[in-house]
């Protein structure tokens, strides 16, 4: 693999860091419920995608199969979720 | 020649999944509601992660058929996610903002819709309390 793909995928590890940053900033200041929510599960998305990367960039493949386990957790946590703030009609 | 090929298409799709991450997060930090920020936050999900999986299984650093069932997964997972978040939302009555004709009000049965019954009358919010304080002793 050459330098300036490792390059790369080090510049794009540090932008989804500083995302995730950002994210929980917003799950922090979040106006209701639900937009709690939706940073949550969009933090869980970019913290998948830094093990992807990782998995790239130290030719581990079973960085891929932890992201498949996050990736189902995940899921059903915010659908769960979703589901019982509706029911319940918490905002 | 061909191995250069291949380097070139992965650094492209890895700085595509960097691109779309970057959008999402914009949305969920600019757009005004709930309603909105979905429609920005399933792009990350679904086009992000597609694009980095591309990348490792054209170097080679993911078992193919590990990276397409994830593939798989995350492109049922988004849309499903997002209509129970959008479903969810309307049933709690978060207002539409940027809103010019509401298509779903109209259709629903006269005093059936969550939103314009919470931006009419603060009764409702009243009401649905007692009908959860019910629904607790039952």
């Amino acid at each position: 693999m050459p330098d300036y793909i490792i390059y790369i995928l080090n510049f794009s590890l540090g932008i989804h860091l500083l995302l995730i940053a950002i994210c929980v900033h917003r799950v922090w200041k979040g106006e209701n419920g639900l937009d709690r929510l939706l940073g949550v599960d969009l933090l869980g998305t970019l913290i998948l995608a830094v093990l992807v990367i990782i998995a790239i960039r130290d030719q581990q493949p079973l960085y891929i199969d932890v992201a498949m386990g996050l990736a189902a957790v995940g899921f059903t946590s915010s659908i769960l979720l979703a589901k019982y703030m509706a029911d319940q009609q918490l905002r | 020649m061909l191995q250069t090929v291949l380097h070139i298409a992965v650094v492209l799709a890895i700085l595509a999944g960097t691109v779309f991450s970057i959008v999402g997060v914009l949305g969920l930090i600019r757009l005004p509601d709930v309603y909105t920020r979905l429609h920005a936050t399933g792009k990350v999900s679904v086009f992000g992660l597609l694009f980095l999986l591309i990348a490792a299984m054209l170097l080679g650093h993911a078992p193919v058929g590990k990276a397409i069932l994830l593939i798989v997964f995350l492109v049922i997972a988004g849309p499903t996610l997002s209509h129970a978040v959008g479903a969810a939302a309307y049933q709690l009555g978060i207002p539409l903002k940027l809103v010019e004709r509401n298509d779903l009000s109209e259709a629903l049965p006269a005093g059936d819709d969550p939103v314009s019954n919470r931006k009419k009358s603060p009764k409702s919010d009243r009401e649905s309390k007692g009908a959860q304080e019910k629904r607790t002793v039952t």
